[in-house]
């Protein structure tokens, strides 16, 4: 590509900061950062670190303190505001709540700066909303108020209001934060779609670690006054994320891309069985600060089998026997050994 | 949706045109019918009911474009302190003057030097609200500011009051309860000439409205210079408050329910419906205080805050009550 780079943006050297009067307050200095077209890129780092204003910086909403920013070989600066608009489009975490604006109307607000002073929308113009609406599939919602549907819905019309404005990079900040599990799925899932299938770079912020890790090409990981990048796997196994995440209440687990509780272990328990049941009896047994042991001679064993296709877990204390039908009433058990013996200590 | 907003329009049109007629025969003045030709004619009679007509309107506009720029449902003409700069300029005249002139003299003073007066008042505070905007970035911290400029112009105006005589006082608060009835000739020139000015501006940012529904951060990134358009809305709404504030009086609580009848009848955002919807609610709104407060066959006038009021914020609070919400 051009000048035989083919970054759509570079950042060099940048520090990002906020001006007060003459005073400037410095977020986070000495990022250099860039990205290839199409990549779906995760902004990970704590609350306060400087992802909001880092995102903001980009998009050419907040000046930057020092450095460089350019989109195709270009400082950010030297574009136009109409130039600029058909180049990023961004959604912010302020919520958007405002009654008599439809779903339609919102999307249609992406056609700004393609459009005359009276905001006529020519057949182009239209067939680009549709399509819009199409791509985040919100066919249904058109012609509701934004102010009737859901969290996990005003994000995919806002989504689509940004692909109405049709720019090659997305910036989002935060777009899963007032979503459930299954739309934060959802949302990343469609910013992957759109990053692969229409060659969209699309660069966005989140705490959800996980779903960063399995979606994203790349992540951005901010934190104390260095910047990471890489692959998510690169991350990991290069230990960035164990050496991050690590303290004194969590953990990073390499195995499952997760961050885990640690637990101070009060005792031993046996745990014999297959298959999910074995799994998450163990979970739940972890969950009261239980060591699982390979020993089968601790003091604490469980059983778990099967009778006439029903699951079945057989507690034994020092030779005592116990039978359970489920697991909440097994460790209702175990939550009386723990108290019993936090009491003795 | 689109036939829905041209039976509203073509409705409203007719509504507004009827109260037109229907103010002008019953009128301060009694008209015959050859007196309603000739008032076409020479326009001499109808002076004072095109004021009304054009007077509320453009409050409700100011009031639609700081209620979407501020995100603010309670928005108005007077969160800004332009209303109460006005009333600073005409106190200053009026009071200000009154311990250096002789009750005889004070026709000298006259309308025109009131009028002048209140315009100077709010563009003066236009242009300090203005100069803190290109400071200050944050639009909420505009708004206080905007609240602060006005309780201290009302202080000023509070403190000129006590220490003027009666006849001065009067004179300030016969404007302030915005008497409509003497408008000659050549003031409406000027009304309908501000009024043009401030609604082409109006209509003009009505696309960039638009855009600020969603926030400023939005507008920006969709290319909309926000400091400019900041400038042009905030200059449109003064010079439509402010002059009819000049003319009339501090006009209240219009500016700030307009809008909200206007996106309730609507069902719409968008400026480009709600501004003409704007307008010809207000108008009608307007034209019907206007024939209340002219109380037929009593002679005498209500002053018109009153009436608006009195009528107004009845219906105003059913239709809250109703819908259990108010919203941008």
């Amino acid at each position: 590509m051009n000048s035989g780079n083919d970054f759509i943006l570079t950042i060099s050297e940048l520090e990002i900061g906020y001006f007060n009067q003459k005073k400037i307050s410095s977020v986070f200095k000495n990022i250099s950062l860039s990205v290839r077209e199409g990549e779906l890129i995760a902004l990970i780092g704590r609350n306060g670190v400087g992802k909001s204003t880092l995102l903001k910086t980009i998009a050419r909403i907040n000046r930057f303190v020092n450095g460089e920013i350019q989109i195709n070989n270009r400082p950010i600066n030297q574009y136009t505001l109409k130039e600029w608009a058909k180049k990023i489009s961004f959604v912010s975490t302020d919520p958007v709540y405002i009654s008599n604006l439809t779903v339609r109307e919102l999307v249609s607000l992406g056609r700004h700066p393609y459009t005359n002073w009276m905001f006529s929308l020519s057949e182009k113009d239209r067939n680009i909303i549709n399509k819009s609406i199409n791509t985040v599939r919100i066919n249904d919602l058109e012609f509701k108020n934004i102010d009737e549907i859901s969290d996990g819905e005003r994000q995919r019309a806002l989504i689509a209001r940004t692909l109405a404005q049709n720019t090659d990079i997305i910036i989002l900040d935060e777009p899963t934060a007032y979503l459930d599990l299954p739309n934060r799925f959802e949302i990343i899932y469609l910013l992957h779609e759109l990053s692969k299938n229409k060659q969209k770079t699309i660069i966005f912020s989140s705490h959800d670690l996980n779903l960063a890790i399995s979606l994203a090409d790349k992540i951005w990981l901010m934190e104390g006054a260095s910047i990471f990048e890489g692959a998510p796997e690169d991350l990991v196994l290069n230990g960035t994320f164990e050496h991050i995440f690590d303290n004194s209440l969590i953990n990073f687990d390499k195995i499952t891309g997760q961050i885990k509780l640690i637990r101070e272990s009060i005792d031993e328990i046996y745990v014999s069985g297959s298959g999910n049941a074995y799994i998450w009896t163990k979970k739940a047994v972890e969950r009261l600060n239980f060591n699982i042991s390979k020993n089968s001679n601790s003091l604490i064993k469980v059983y778990i089998t099967e009778k006439q296709k029903k699951l079945i877990w057989e507690l034994e204390i020092n030779g005592k026997k116990f039978v359970y039908n489920n697991i909440y009433e097994l460790n209702l058990h175990l939550n009386q050994i723990k108290i019993f013996k936090n009491e003795q200590c | 949706m689109k036939i829905r907003n041209s039976v509203l329009f073509t409705i409203l049109f007719i509504v507004v045109i009827s109260l037109f007629i229907f103010d002008i025969f019953i009128g301060s003045v009694n008209y015959s019918i050859e007196d309603i030709i000739q008032v076409f004619i020479n326009s001499d009679g109808a002076d004072g009911i095109v004021k009304t007509t054009i007077i509320d309107f453009r409050l409700s506009i100011s009031g639609l474009q700081m209620q979407t720029i501020f995100r603010n449902p309670l928005a108005g003409p007077y969160v800004l302190g332009i209303s109460s700069g006005a009333s600073l300029g005409v106190a200053l005249v009026v009071l200000g003057l009154s311990p250096f002139i002789t009750e005889n003299s004070f026709s000298f003073i006259g309308n025109t030097s009131i009028v002048s007066a209140a315009i100077l008042g709010s563009c003066a505070v236009l242009f300090l609200i203005l100069l803190v905007s290109l400071r200050i970035k944050d639009i909420m911290t505009i708004l206080i500011l905007g609240i602060l400029f006005a309780s201290a112009t009302s202080a000023i105006v509070s403190i000129l009051q006590y220490f003027s005589k009666e006849t001065f006082l009067k004179a300030y608060v016969v404007w302030s309860m915005g008497s409509l009835a003497d408008v000659t000739k050549s003031k409406l020139i000027y009304l309908i000439i501000f009024t043009i000015i401030g609604i082409v501006l109006s209509i003009l940012s009505a696309k960039t409205l638009n855009a600020l529904l969603l926030g400023e951060i939005y507008a920006k990134s969709m290319g909309v210079n926000i400091s400019f358009s900041r400038s042009i809305i905030f200059i449109s709404t003064g010079i439509m408050a402010g002059t009819v504030t000049a003319f009339c009086g501090p006009i209240g609580f219009i500016g700030i329910i307009i809008p909200h009848i206007s996106r309730m009848l609507f069902k719409s955002s968008n400026h480009f419906i709600l501004i003409p919807g704007s307008i010809l609610i207000g108008a009608s709104v307007m034209l019907l205080s206007d024939l209340i407060s002219q109380l037929p066959g009593s002679g005498s006038n209500i002053p018109i805050n009153s009436v608006t009021a009195i009528i107004g914020i009845p219906i105003v609070i059913w239709i809250i009550y109703r819908r259990k919400k108010i919203n941008i």
